[in-house]
């Protein structure tokens, strides 16, 4: 493992970002399609849910996911 | 179920929208399925999928977004008992198809991809025999003597505080930009388990820090 100065600055900055409480991908996935909702309907997910936010600032895979989930929501509400 | 159709043609002709409340979904959906619900199911999916996949796949996206439909129906029909209602039962089933969409995506992607090789072709170009070392010239001549040595104690903590599997999965992650999809099935484990790992190895270090005295901003300052 070699480290640049990139990548350096990407551990610490994750580092300093990190919390003891933080949820996996198992429980934001539980969580994702009530999460999409509030979002859809104008009211603010990450206030009720904010570990969810959390985890999908922190996770790229579960944010493609997020994200993907509220494109096929919003052709189904079209 | 007959009740549950006849409530759902009525409002299909009202609305001349398919609408099923989440019971009668459930209701419909419970061993055995019925066939008409499933197939709503499926055109609901497909439906919502093209938009939310389109720009993932290269070609026959119609072909793909059907076979993760047919997929995604046998998971959704399969654990219909973790729907708890906090949701539309389409949103919940939704949610289940674009993790399916895209999980095949990447796996299809990094399929050639295997990152023991990485990890090998990464030791084989290594003169030194640590596994983690500064690339090039860093730290470079211009530093000091006191930035070099706390660029050289986060080496260390990283070296000696990080276990294998955690610089393993940092190294694909972060430095190989392997999809976490893909590490996790690679090292044999979830996702989920795979996201902790590398918490723990981010908590680690923030610990580390911490109980060495090194600011973290100050840290990045030097690295800019």
């Amino acid at each position: 493992m070699k480290l640049t100065p990139e990548l350096l600055k990407k551990l610490v900055r994750a580092s300093q970002k990190t919390l003891s409480e933080e949820i996996g991908c198992d429980d934001c996935f539980d969580q994702l399609h009530e999460f999409a909702e509030l979002e859809l309907s104008g009211k603010t997910p990450e206030k009720a849910m904010p570990l969810v936010q959390d985890h999908l600032n922190k996770c790229g895979e579960c944010r493609q996911e997020y994200q993907a989930l509220l494109d096929a929501l919003r052709e189904l509400n079209s | 179920m007959i009740v549950a159709m006849l409530n759902w043609f009525k409002r299909r002709k009202q609305t001349k929208k398919s609408y099923l409340s989440n019971e009668e979904w459930l209701e419909l959906l419970a061993s055995p399925a019925d066939e008409k619900a499933v197939g709503e199911l499926r055109k609901i999916l497909v439906r919502g999928l093209k938009p939310a996949l389109y720009k993932y796949v290269d070609r026959e996206l119609d072909q793909f977004v059907e076979d993760t439909v047919q997929d995604s129906l046998v998971k959704i029909l399969d654990k219909l008992d973790s729907f708890r209602g906090e949701s539309r039962f389409t949103t919940w089933a939704m949610k289940v198809a674009v993790r399916e969409g895209l999980s095949e995506l990447r796996r299809k992607k990094w399929q050639d991809v295997s990152i023991d090789d990485l990890a090998s072709a990464g030791i084989e170009d290594d003169d030194d025999s640590h596994p983690v070392q500064f690339a090039a010239d860093n730290p470079g001549p211009d530093r000091t003597t006191h930035e070099s040595m706390v660029l050289e104690k986060v080496m260390e903590i990283i070296e000696n505080d990080l276990s294998d599997k955690q610089k393993m999965a940092l190294n694909a992650l972060m430095v190989e930009g392997i999809s976490s999809t893909v590490v996790a099935d690679q090292m044999g484990m979830k996702r989920n388990a795979l996201y902790k790992l590398v918490h723990d190895a981010r908590v680690k270090l923030k610990t580390k820090l911490a109980s060495e005295g090194i600011d973290p901003d100050k840290l990045l300052e030097q690295l800019s």
